[in-house]
This record gives C-alpha cells, sequence and structure tokens, in this order.
C-alpha cells in the first residue's frame, strides 16, 4: 500500500513538473473566476430563447411561425395582425378601400413614415416588395402566386399603392399582413447578378420595424435596438434592446429562464417543463388559446378509409379525453372540427366525436370487404405524434383493427403527403395559422382543388368545395362565417379527419416584463409593447 | 526522408479520399426520400411552384449530373449557397468550424493532459486499489451518455453552484474574429474580460467532450506502459540503478505513447462527431449543430460542405499524428 502512495504521489510530481498541472489549474480557476454576470437586466434589454434557429434575416424567404421575430420586429407591413383573437389592424396603411368586384385594393401609406436609414415609406417600396416575394417564390409567396400577377401591382402615386387581383380572392386582406415591405433602394443597390438582393438582405436590415438590426450571427441569433422614428411612436416605457438566441435544448432554455439568462422564450413546450417554471421566482407563464389544431390526417381517397362508416370508426376509436386529459395533462383544448375553436365561422354547436368503442364496432360492422393493416403515420421527434398513433392503435386492436405505427422526419412525411400512392392512410400532426382566416384551415385542407398540395386527404365532396369557392370570392363577411361553419360542419360529419385539440400556448416570461401582447399570428414575439416596470 | 515521403504520400491520396467521400455523402442525402423543395416552397405551396423551383435549382437533373457539377464546384473553392438561405455554405462553415475547432482541441489537451498521467500511474501500480478505481472512473467515462452527462454538469456547476455559465460561448457577442478562436483573438486583441468569460463557458462542455475521451487514453497509455516496462531495456535499466521516475517517465511513456498518440488522431474525428450532441446542449455555435439543422431541413449543400470540411479536418489531424510518430520515435523517420 505505501509503495502504491509513494508511486502515486511521484509520479503526479512528475506530472507537476511535465508543467500539465497547469491547464488543470486554468480550467479551474476559470471555473472559480466566472461569477455570475449581471445579465441583460442592467440596459434595459430583453433576451429571447427561442428554438428555431435564425438562419436568415430575409422577411421574404421563409414564412414560419418558429422565426417570425425578425420579420415582425424588424420590418411592418401594410396591415398587421394583433392580439387574441386576432384583428387585422392598420399598421403602415392609413386606410384602404376594396372595389365593388373585389380585385381593386388601394392603401394609402402613412405619410412620414421612415425606413431605419432615414428616407421615407413610399408606394414604390410596397410594389417592389411584392414583386420581390413573387420573383423569389419562397416563404409567403405561394399566398400570392395565382392571385397577384407579377407586374400588377402599381405606384399610384407616392403614398397610394394599388394592388389588382386576378381573381376576386376573400383571404387577400388576411394575407396583406405578409407583405413586409422593404427599403427599394437599399436593396437594389445590394443586388448582385438578378438575385433580388437576397444574399445581402440574408444577413442584413432593409426594414422600417420598431427594431433596428445591430449585430446579426445565424449561429447564435440576431439583436437589436429600438427604432427611436417609428411611425407609431413610443409609449412611455419600453426595451432599449432585445435579443434573439437560438437555444435548442428545451432544458437549456428552461433552466436559463429560471437563472435569469433569458426573459422570455417560445410557448410550445412540454407540460413537466411548464409546472417546472411556475415554481421560479423569476418567470411567470401566459397562457392563451392559440390557433394551432392538432389532428389527424385520413386519406379518403384509398380503401377502406374512403368508406365513411370505417371513417367514424377510426373517429370514435380514438381516447380524446385519455390524450388531452392524461397524457396532456389537460394543456390543450379539445377541438371537434377542422377550425380552431376561436376563430370566426367555428360553428358554436359542433359536437364531433367521443372515445366509444361500441359505436365505433357499430360502424365498423357496415364496412364491406376485409379490412387490411392499417398505416398510421407520426412525426419522428414530435413526441405527442408518435403518443397520438399509439394511443389510436390501441383503440384500434379493440375493435379488431390491425395496424402500424410509422414515425418519420418531417421532410419525409412531408414529401409523401403529396404523393397519393406514397401517403399513409392515417397521418398525426398539427395545422397552424399562416393567415388568421378560416380558409387557412378548412379551405386549405378540404378544398378538392388543392388535393396533393394543401388538401393531403384526397377528400372531395362538390357541396365543401361550392361553400369553400363562394367562401373564397365574396366580400360579404356573413356568407362567408356562415359557409366556413357549414364547410366545418360537413367535413367533421363526413369524418374527413380525426381532430383533436386546438393548442394552448404557455408563454414564459419574467415577472418584470409587462405590456405584453399575444396574438396566434405573431406567436407573442411582437416586443414593441413590453416593458419593464 | 520517410516522413517526407510519408507527407507526398498523404497529399496523393488527399483528393482521392475526399472524392470517395463525397460522392457517398452525396448518394446518401440524396436518395433518402426527404424533399427540400417541398420544403423551400412552403406548406402553401402547389405541386407546379414546387416542380418549377426544382428545376430552377437544378435539382431536377439525374443525380449523376448533379454529383459531377457538385465536384467540379467544389475543386473550385465553391460549396455551392444554402438552400434555405441563399448564403454561401463556405461562409457559413467559416464561422462555425473556428468554434467546434477551439472546443475539440481544448478538449483532447484536457484529456490527454490528464488521461495519460491517469494511464501511467495506472499502469505502474497495476491491480492495486488506485488501479480498480481508476479503471472504474474510465469505465464510467466510457459508459455514460454525453447528453446526460451535459445535463448534470449544468444542474451543478451552472445552477446549484453558479461557478459557471450555463451555456453559450461568451457573454455578449464575443472578440472581434481574428483566427475566430476566441481564447486566442481575445488575448490578441488583449480583452481580458472577454478571455475569462470565453474561458468559463468552455469549461461544461469541454469537459463533457474530454470525459469519455480521457478514458479511451487512459486505456491506451495503460496498455502501452505496461508492454514497455517488461522489456529488456527497463531491466538493464533497472539494473543499471536509474531512478524509477526516470524509467517510467522518461523512457517508458515515450515508448507507450505510440499507441496513444494514434488514438488521439482518432479521437479527434469522434470529439467532432460528438460535438453535436454537447454544441446541442450548451448552444456552442459550432459545426455540430449546423449539421444537424441541415440534416433536417436536407439541405443538400450544407450536409456536403459539413461532411467535405470534416473530413479535410480529420485527414489533416492524422497526418499530423503521423508527423509526431516520428518525432517520439525517430526509427520513424530514418
Amino acid at each position: 500500500m505505501t509503495q502504491m502512495w509513494t508511486g502515486a504521489v511521484s509520479a503526479l510530481r512528475s506530472v507537476r513538473r511535465a508543467g500539465t498541472a497547469g491547464l488543470m489549474g486554468l480550467v479551474v480557476g476559470a471555473a472559480v473566476a466566472a461569477t455570475p454576470i449581471a445579465g441583460a437586466d442592467a440596459k434595459n434589454s430583453f433576451v429571447f430563447a427561442n428554438s428555431s434557429a435564425y438562419d436568415t434575416m430575409d422577411p421574404h424567404a421563409v414564412f414560419d411561425v418558429g422565426r417570425v421575430a425578425y420579420r415582425i420586429n424588424l420590418y411592418d407591413g401594410l396591415m398587421r395582425w394583433q392580439d387574441n383573437p386576432p384583428k387585422l389592424n392598420l399598421w403602415l396603411a392609413e386606410s384602404y378601400d376594396i372595389s365593388e368586384d373585389g380585385l381593386t385594393y388601394t392603401f394609402k401609406l402613412r405619410p412620414g413614415a421612415k425606413f431605419h436609414d432615414g428616407s421615407e415609406i413610399e408606394a414604390s417600396d410596397v410594389v417592389y416588395s411584392i414583386e420581390r416575394i413573387l420573383a423569389m417564390k419562397k416563404g409567403a409567396a405561394s399566398l400570392f402566386i395565382g392571385t397577384v400577377e407579377p407586374g400588377s401591382t402599381k405606384a399610384i402615386d407616392k403614398h397610394t399603392v394599388e394592388f389588382n387581383l386576378s381573381k376576386p380572392s376573400a383571404i387577400f386582406m388576411a394575407t396583406v399582413p405578409e407583405i413586409h415591405v422593404v427599403n427599394a433602394d437599399l436593396v437594389k443597390a445590394n443586388e448582385k447578378d438578378g438575385d433580388w438582393g437576397a444574399a445581402w438582405l440574408s444577413t442584413n436590415d432593409a426594414g422600417s420595424g420598431s427594431f433596428e438590426l445591430k449585430r446579426y450571427d445565424p449561429a447564435k441569433g440576431f439583436q437589436a435596438a429600438r427604432f427611436e422614428d417609428h411611425f407609431m411612436g413610443w409609449g412611455e416605457k419600453y426595451l432599449d434592446e432585445i435579443e434573439f438566441r437560438t437555444v435548442v435544448e428545451i432544458n437549456s432554455r428552461v433552466l436559463g429562464l429560471i437563472k435569469g439568462d433569458f426573459q422570455g422564450s417560445d410557448g410550445y413546450m412540454p407540460q413537466d417543463q411548464i409546472i417546472r417554471l411556475r415554481k421560479s421566482d423569476n418567470v411567470v407563464v401566459e397562457e392563451q388559446e392559440s390557433m394551432r389544431i392538432f389532428y389527424s390526417i385520413i386519406h379518403n381517397g384509398r380503401a377502406p378509409m374512403n368508406d365513411i362508416n370505417f371513417r367514424k370508426a377510426l373517429s370514435y376509436a380514438f381516447d380524446y379525453d385519455g390524450f388531452i386529459n392524461n397524457i396532456l395533462s389537460g394543456s390543450v383544448a379539445r377541438n371537434p372540427g377542422p377550425l380552431p375553436n376561436n376563430i370566426w365561422g367555428a360553428p358554436a354547436d359542433l359536437k364531433g366525436y367521443t372515445y366509444d368503442l361500441e359505436k365505433a364496432k357499430e360502424y365498423l360492422a357496415k364496412v364491406k370487404g376485409p379490412i387490411p393493416e392499417i398505416t398510421i403515420g407520426a412525426l419522428a421527434g414530435y413526441g405527442q405524434t408518435e403518443q397520438a398513433a399509439a394511443l389510436l392503435q390501441n383503440g384500434l386492436t379493440k375493435i379488431g383493427i390491425k395496424s402500424k405505427i410509422v414515425a418519420e422526419p418531417w421532410p419525409v412525411a412531408s414529401g409523401k403527403m403529396r404523393d397519393e400512392q406514397q401517403m399513409y392512410d392515417l397521418l398525426f400532426l398539427w395545422k397552424s395559422t399562416y393567415y388568421a382566416d378560416p380558409n387557412n384551415w378548412v379551405g386549405e385542407m378540404y378544398d378538392s382543388a388543392n388535393i396533393g398540395a394543401r388538401n393531403n386527404s384526397w377528400y372531395s365532396n362538390p357541396e365543401v368545395d361550392k361553400l369553400l369557392h363562394e367562401a373564397q370570392v365574396t366580400t360579404d363577411q356573413a356568407v362567408r362565417e356562415a359557409n366556413y361553419a357549414k364547410a366545418a360542419t360537413i367535413v367533421t360529419e363526413d369524418a374527413a379527419g380525426i381532430f383533436i385539440y386546438n393548442t394552448k400556448w404557455f408563454g414564459p416570461i419574467t415577472k418584470r416584463a409587462k405590456g405584453f401582447r399575444f396574438s396566434p399570428i405573431g406567436n407573442g414575439q411582437e416586443m414593441r409593447w413590453v416593458y419593464y416596470d | 526522408m520517410k516522413l517526407l515521403v510519408l507527407i507526398l504520400n498523404r497529399f496523393f491520396w488527399f483528393f482521392p479520399t475526399i472524392l470517395g467521400l463525397m460522392v457517398i455523402t452525396f448518394t446518401i442525402s440524396h436518395v433518402i426520400p426527404a424533399d427540400p423543395v417541398a420544403f423551400v416552397a412552403g406548406d402553401n405551396a402547389t405541386n407546379e411552384q414546387i416542380e418549377a423551383l426544382r428545376a430552377e435549382l437544378g435539382l431536377d437533373q439525374p443525380i449523376h449530373v448533379q454529383l459531377y457539377r457538385y465536384v467540379i464546384d467544389v475543386f473550385q473553392g465553391n460549396f455551392g449557397q444554402s438552400l434555405y438561405t441563399q448564403r454561401p455554405i463556405a461562409d457559413d462553415l467559416a464561422g462555425r468550424v473556428p468554434a467546434t475547432l477551439e472546443l475539440t482541441f481544448v478538449a483532447v489537451l484536457l484529456s490527454a493532459a490528464i488521461g495519460i498521467p491517469l494511464g501511467v500511474i495506472s499502469a505502474v501500480n497495476r491491480n492495486s486499489l488506485l488501479d480498480h478505481a481508476l479503471r472504474l472512473f474510465t469505465v464510467s467515462g466510457l459508459a455514460i451518455a454525453a447528453f446526460w452527462l451535459a445535463i448534470l454538469l449544468q444542474l451543478l456547476f451552472a445552477m446549484e453552484l453558479g461557478w459557471t455559465p450555463l451555456q453559450g460561448r461568451v457573454d455578449g457577442w464575443g472578440p472581434d474574429e481574428i483566427t475566430g478562436f476566441y481564447l486566442i483573438d481575445s488575448l490578441i486583441t488583449g480583452d481580458f474580460e472577454v478571455f475569462w468569460s470565453a474561458l468559463a463557458h468552455m469549461v461544461l462542455p469541454a469537459l463533457t467532450l474530454a470525459f469519455p475521451a480521457m478514458a479511451t487514453i487512459v486505456r491506451f497509455t495503460r496498455a502501452g506502459v505496461l508492454e514497455a516496462i517488461n522489456s529488456n531495456y527497463v531491466m538493464y535499466e533497472e539494473a543499471m540503478g536509474f531512478p524509477r521516475r526516470v524509467i517510467v517517465w522518461k523512457y517508458v511513456l515515450r515508448n507507450a505513447l505510440i499507441g496513444t498518440v494514434t488514438q488521439i488522431g482518432l479521437i479527434f474525428g469522434i470529439l467532432i462527431a460528438n460535438a453535436v450532441v454537447v454544441e446541442a446542449v450548451f448552444d456552442w455555435p459550432g459545426l455540430g449543430l449546423y449539421a444537424v439543422q441541415s440534416i433536417l431541413q436536407s439541405d443538400y449543400n450544407a450536409i456536403m460542405g459539413f461532411t467535405v470540411v470534416a473530413g479535410v479536418i480529420f485527414i489533416i489531424v492524422n497526418l499530423i499524428v503521423d508527423v509526431a510518430h516520428g518525432f517520439i520515435d525517430p526509427r520513424e523517420s530514418r
């Protein structure tokens, strides 16, 4: 024993001589020296930990909820969706006018509104922005292609811009906020080989938004300072600086919030993490019903799912309460149809389906022919879709239907969804808000004109089509509301999909922050209203 | 002379190796049934819009045509653009390679600095209590999952004790980039506040990464020392009355290190791969996170860029290892 220790000690001595201990000492020293840093609090800034990576700063390149922060904080549109349920408010426009035939939309811009470089926002900038969206064919472009032709938008004068649609579109107004206005002169000066400034704008700011880009690193996120001259003016209290950082691990976001490194984070977190956050003294968790429904697509074009009795059997075989109350601890709201409960047009008295195996068997008995094994698709990495698939599989087994679960990553699933042969029999997923209009859900998902694109159910019902097509062109709000409600009811009665819940949004935010405004479109990330008390 | 031949030989094989790597990765990334074009075009795109975009991006061409174009581009130094951001891949990589390399270098240094002495101690005291304790320690190092260790370290050192930062690479936005290595850049600019901040942020991710690597190094060093210690020259030296420490730390260790150094070269490659997990937990803005993101989105050019760069780093590190062999064992370079 003694010999052993002598050996060890002498060995350690030699190590010290070799100088390697110096490195160990350095590391330990660093650990001790790292006293917690006061954080962002002192400068009146707000650090937001976001799960998605900010891999571009181009407002026309992407169109997802995860990366909405730079679009709504650095850029402005003619109109803006705000609050919950979302209202469409005038923003860069001070007024607008829609022609009788629903084809011409004329917007008057606020005079004197400025871009970050001090130049005035003019109608020509709006024209350039929509042309740029149409030419780049990315992000929100698919909302406008087919409705707005390139070259059709006109700057009537310095402050008047006119959109001339190629066909009447009742959803056009709902999509106008996605036309983020860029500084045309600035972008043009940075165009390269006719790329519409795409390379330059991916890392730079050509906006007019409430905050002005200061630093950007695609690997980390971005930092922006308050733009004093913003046309909406500022209240008495505000944030001087905002920072959105990419923090991919939920655990790191939660720990950072508790520790005070972050003042906010995105609101779609598992319930156990929400509970953890609620225990913290630093954080409050804001709760809102969002507009993001969770459902299962049913392939209506393939046997046996093309039989309404079979689809009803599927709908009665899913344990809705078990899923919502036990698996998700009641953190979501039951949503029986294809429209989120809180959007206008959602049918108020829609009954939907319950977990009732007797009824399921009853409907199953009416299905003719042998029933093959059913493939239930789920999105790999999205635990809820896999849990829902397993729960449905359990219900199906009880009524004697064999099934298998296939979990694949989103890029794979989204490819299969467009192909009638490759599409799964069922697929659990979410439908988010791209524009706050009922058409975003029932219209995109069940219009037979969208089959293979956004209608991944191969569902086709002439009556529904007629209702939807009328609602898509008329400007009569009462007609639109009635039609969407009717269409949603028929789709539910047809059991075209298994409709499960509408998401609740749990936004963790520092206790000191006030003035927070949530909107499902902006995902609660419009920072101009937030201040510290 | 041998050394020169070795280096020339490696250079000769450099291009075929990289070419092979590109062919394999390109084929795999392009045949998996994911469709990045549908993803880029957005959820609301019609099939016509998707096909038009596919043609525009050249992704409608047969795969061998695409591969040929890509290889030509890369050997001209052009990694292409990201499908999503349109930014040049080379710029993206340039911003991230130093972050991963810095972390990996520190982790390798740390694991060698601790692992080699522990290996020697273990061998010298073989089958003693100390040796068994070290074995337990190293086996756990190899067995513990990196993400689990990372989270535990975070909970203890960042949350409970508050000694280290939780995540990130530095407070704020880091020093002006000269080399991209924050520890070096902050010293060059004389900004010690940033230096300490960068070092403090380095501690947990480097420890997480170094732990399993250190375990490997301990095992290899131990084996090497045991083999050398039983050789005739050690017996001779002992008979001549050389002090034991000189025998062990000067003569035995030098002979024993050949295997360890080879292992360090391989570990370097493994660490770059492990960095994916560690970077995710600690939000280290490096290659790992970038690679994961690119793979999930099937951003072909980004995947390829990452693979080629990782391949080049691996080849260079192993060349350095071979040269190091020459210095440790002069017979090899003669």
